[in-house]
């Protein structure tokens, strides 16, 4: 099976490879699997006080789709608010790479991913704020 | 009719894979071409359909990944992306870990921490494979104790994974 040539570009040249620090309250982290083919794939987002993703990092260990998904995610996120952020869809994924059917499950792991890691920060916060409450 | 069937075996996990071997040779032995040489076109098609069907066969069940899915479809446990459970975050976390170790190790082209790795990853499998044979052989067919099984399945994904990538690795060193 080819790869489109935007899956190629973004394999070569993955965007944001990398880690934010998994302990820093402005960070949050999704960690998602793939349990048909074994991929696993992080997703990190630093959000600054005016609920925008100011940074983006991922780190992809699969096929060249789910690196493709991944890294086209960070660079769809950064400087989108996370409310912004939580609306891409997996099928917006699958229509910028050009996946094939048989990978459209990279997209949904991508949009897992951002889901994920949205729900991590939004929980660090809930908590921070009970602490400060409390 | 699916692998087990193909190859007359009995369908279970714990597979003794130099009968699997046997059987796949005796059975392509009595399909080779030459035997059909001169037969008609319809029975050399259909010798050469169940010589395809008996390599096929072989494939699935020397693998236990998909032998696993073979006997969880046999018994009507569906197996693929979207129908299993999502990896819990604790092996998502130990692949993750492990497996930048490994690129770290490729990096620094360090090959006794390549055979650490894979030592430490063996036993992981080796105790998963222990933890399938057990579950397929107590299941009796019985769909709950089939499905619990899909995690260990899932494992047993990650680690071929992990060794495929080794594996390419070890090439990569070595040429």
């Amino acid at each position: 099976m080819a790869y489109s040539e935007k899956v190629i570009d973004h394999y070569e040249n993955p965007r944001n490879v990398g880690t934010l620090d998994k302990e820093d309250a402005n960070v949050g982290t999704g960690l998602v699997g793939a349990p048909a083919c074994g991929d696993v794939m992080r997703l990190q987002i630093r959000v600054n006080d005016n609920g925008i993703i100011e940074d983006a990092k991922f780190k992809t260990f699969g096929c060249g789709s789910a690196i493709a998904s991944s890294s086209l995610a960070t660079e769809w996120i950064k400087g989108k608010s996370i409310d912004e952020a939580a609306t891409i869809k997996n099928t917006q994924i699958v229509e910028e790479l050009n996946l094939p059917p048989v990978k459209i499950h990279c997209s949904v792991l991508a949009e897992d991913a951002i889901k994920s890691a949205i729900a991590d920060f939004r929980a660090k916060q809930a908590a921070r704020l009970a602490l400060e409450q409390a | 009719m699916d692998a087990f069937d193909t190859l007359g075996l009995e369908p279970r996990f714990d597979l003794d894979l130099a009968e699997v071997e046997a059987r796949h040779l005796a059975l392509s032995a009595t399909l080779h071409p030459d035997r059909f040489a001169a037969a008609g076109p319809s029975e050399r098609r259909m010798s050469l359909g169940k010589a395809i069907e008996v390599n096929d066969a072989w494939r699935v069940l020397r693998c236990p990944v998909r032998r696993a899915e073979s006997l969880l479809v046999r018994y009507g446990v569906p197996v693929g992306e979207t129908l299993e459970p999502r990896p819990s975050q604790d092996l998502l976390i130990e692949m993750l870990d492990v497996r930048e170790e490994l690129a770290g190790a490729r990096r620094a082209k360090d090959k006794a921490a390549l055979t650490r790795l894979a030592t430490q990853m063996r036993a992981k499998e080796a105790a998963t494979t222990v933890a399938l044979t057990h579950g397929f052989s107590t299941a009796n067919g019985q769909t709950a104790k089939l499905e619990a099984l899909l995690p260990e399945l899932g494992k047993l994904r990650y680690f071929r994974r992990f060794f495929e990538e080794l594996d390419a690795i070890e090439d990569e060193l070595l040429s």
